[in-house]
């Protein structure tokens, strides 16, 4: 009581007054309203902005020409082209092949860093390395290596088979320039598949595999009803992690081959720049991009759905 | 079913030395315990016999046969872990399967079927087969493992606290059931437990364990009665026994090196203190009285020390009155702790 007393003189009535007249919600709201103004004008506004732009003519290159509604026009127009549908099709080639290609590798390098062999610390380490590159300087430094003349892949490739090191272009060839940049994308993202798939392991704990091993389950019947089922759920996370990366994948085509030769190699981010950045039809590319938006959301959330229900197991 | 045999086995974990210098043989068909705190080597003793430590020094037979650097599987031996070791993905059916499926094992899917639903039901998990395991209760989960080595019939079932982690009513079952099992099967048992009534209900012989050191071994009786030291002693009974310094009660008989004389509660003689108290009895009084419903321990204060003892609810004793206490079958240890007979 006396306590209680002597803060109530020590403490300055007034200001107390003041901060108690601001109820929690009130202080709550005031800490987050930063955040949530900067996510409003960087994340939402600009795809609304985006939607709104996809149902009129605008052209950023052209800002003083009137802005004209043009209803559902360009969705129209891109679900009917041609070129769209190859550049779709293209995108959804490269997905498949880097997601199997990595998810096989990945999980075979997990299985085996796990095994916890000596200095697998280390390995894990230098195994990881190139996914700590930026996308920008690997796309630049395996354009040099895939260079017929001077390019180290080439005489590698020449070392083991004894082909003429500039008798092939890796980036300039129809067959080979998709798979030209399947190799550096699994270079690049092997590595992140396998730290997922690590986790994944490492998640299993070591009594199980004791019972089994008691329960006389041989090592190969180990791994298909415990190792797989139990790291199940991280190696379809570490899919649709790559799925969505990929389906967006522009930064390595776009240095390496730009989308050539011709269109093999054309995803459909090249597509969208392109029409956005080269030809500037704004309302036409804005367009485009929602209709990726929902396709990879749409996508995302079905294999979401799917991966929960492999949980609930 | 066949024997087990530890042969002066010894492990080291770094610095720690996990069990040291163990010999013990477990008959065909007999059910031993090996009974000890926290950290004296139990579970070890029982992962050396499974094969998923390998043993320092010595050497392990089962059946006979030397079986010391045997893979677990070789040895054919079911285990049953502390934790719920359950295969989560599996249904409970499965997770019973598990072990016939193995090729070692070569069972018809029929015949493995009869034998999941006589073990379940057994356990009273026969409703539960189709349920994940991870969707069962901590009890539940329990006796599916065990369900998981009763579906064997290898050479030696070891178990590692299998009934600690399920509630009192369901351990007195399972305690039961394991023990009619055991014996229908004429089953080898190896069983870990910290709970000495688990220990005294079930086994053939208990091993007391201290230390990574085998104390003692013997029937439940002569280990009760019997105890080598003042650990063994105290391991088995509870309230647990009373330990008397020898210089409170110098009156009493007792060898020349004897230094505490232990009593176990029920052999406390107590009765109002009177002219007539001999001169080896303790005087002391009521300090408080724990109603149990079936009994009650009593807290007697003799000096500065605390002696508790049994007495039943119509003793007519109440709190505050002095009491003379006679020892009958006193155990006499010397300074070293250990027993001393006479």
């Amino acid at each position: 009581m006396r306590f209680a007393e002597k803060v109530a003189t020590v403490t300055p009535a007034a200001p107390a007054r003041r901060v108690r007249s601001l109820s929690d919600r009130t202080i709550a709201w005031l800490f987050i309203a930063p955040t949530i103004v900067l996510l409003l004008a960087i994340n939402v506004f600009p795809l609304i902005w985006t939607v709104r732009l996809s149902f009129t003519n605008y052209r950023a290159n052209r800002m003083n020409v009137p802005l004209r509604d043009v209803g559902l026009q360009h969705y129209n127009d891109i679900l009917t082209s041609p070129d769209v549908w190859a550049a779709m099709q293209v995108t959804a080639r490269f997905v498949i092949a880097t997601i199997l290609i990595q998810t096989v590798l990945g999980f075979a390098l997990a299985w085996l860093v796990d095994k916890k062999f000596r200095g697998h610390g280390l390995w894990t380490t230098v195994i990881l390395l190139p996914m700590m590159l930026s996308p920008a300087v690997v796309g630049n430094f395996w354009t040099f290596l895939y260079q017929p003349q001077i390019g180290l892949f080439n005489y590698v490739v020449s070392f083991f088979t004894g082909i003429p090191p500039s008798s092939f272009q890796m980036l300039g060839d129809l067959t080979l320039s998709p798979w030209a940049i399947v190799l550096v994308d699994t270079w690049m993202w092997t590595p992140y598949v396998m730290l997922i798939c690590l986790a994944g392991l490492r998640s299993i704990p070591d009594y199980i595999y004791e019972a089994a091993e008691v329960d006389r389950a041989s090592k190969w019947r180990q791994f298909w009803t415990i190792t797989l089922p139990m790291a199940a759920p991280f190696i379809m996370l570490a899919v649709l992690f790559r799925a969505i990366e990929n389906f967006k994948m522009f930064d390595m085509v776009n240095l390496l081959t730009g989308g050539g030769p011709g269109s093999t190699t054309e995803v459909a981010s090249i597509t969208l720049k392109r029409e956005a950045f080269e030809k500037w039809r704004t309302g036409y590319s804005s367009a485009f991009a929602i209709i990726l938006f929902v396709t990879v959301f749409g996508l995302a959330n079905i294999y979401v759905k799917a991966l929960n229900r492999l949980k609930q197991r | 079913m066949a024997s087990v045999e530890f042969v002066r086995i010894s492990k080291r974990f770094k610095d720690v030395e996990a069990v040291a210098d163990l010999s013990l043989t477990i008959a065909d068909g007999e059910f031993v315990v090996l009974l000890g705190p926290t950290g004296a080597g139990k579970t070890t003793t029982l992962r050396l016999a499974a094969g998923l430590e390998r043993a320092d020094v010595g050497s392990i037979r089962i059946g006979g046969v030397d079986r010391t650097s045997a893979d677990p599987a070789l040895r054919d031996v079911a285990f049953v872990f502390q934790q719920y070791s359950l295969y989560p993905h599996l249904s409970v059916y499965d997770n019973l399967a598990f072990p016939l499926r193995s090729p070692l094992c070569r069972m018809a899917e029929d015949a493995i079927r009869a034998r999941v639903t006589e073990i379940a039901r057994l356990l009273h998990i026969d409703d539960k087969l189709q349920s994940p395991a991870t969707r069962l209760s901590g009890g539940q989960m329990q006796r599916v493992a065990i369900g998981r080595a009763l579906v064997r019939r290898p050479s030696a079932y070891l178990m590692d606290e299998p009934l600690s982690s399920l509630d009192a009513k369901l351990r007195a079952d399972l305690r039961l059931e394991l023990v009619r099992i055991q014996q229908e099967l004429g089953a080898t048992i190896l069983y870990v437990t910290h709970d000495q009534i688990e220990a005294m209900t079930m086994a053939d012989r208990i091993g007391v364990m201290e230390a990574g050191r085998l104390v003692q071994v013997g029937t439940p009786r002569d280990i009760y009665e019997n105890p080598s030291t003042i650990h063994v002693a105290t391991r088995l009974g509870h309230p647990v026994v009373n330990l008397i310094p020898r210089g409170l009660i110098p009156d009493l008989p007792a060898p020349p090196r004897a230094v505490l004389i232990g009593a176990r509660t029920e052999h406390l003689r107590l009765s109002k203190a009177g002219g007539s108290a001999q001169a080896s009895n303790l005087v002391g009084s009521l300090s408080w009285i724990e109603h149990l419903g079936d009994q009650n321990h009593l807290h007697l204060k003799v000096g500065d020390m605390e002696l508790v003892t049994l007495a039943d609810p119509e003793s007519g004793l109440s709190v505050g009155d002095r009491v003379s206490v006679a020892l009958a079958r006193p155990l006499f240890f010397d300074d070293a702790g250990q027993r001393i007979t006479v």
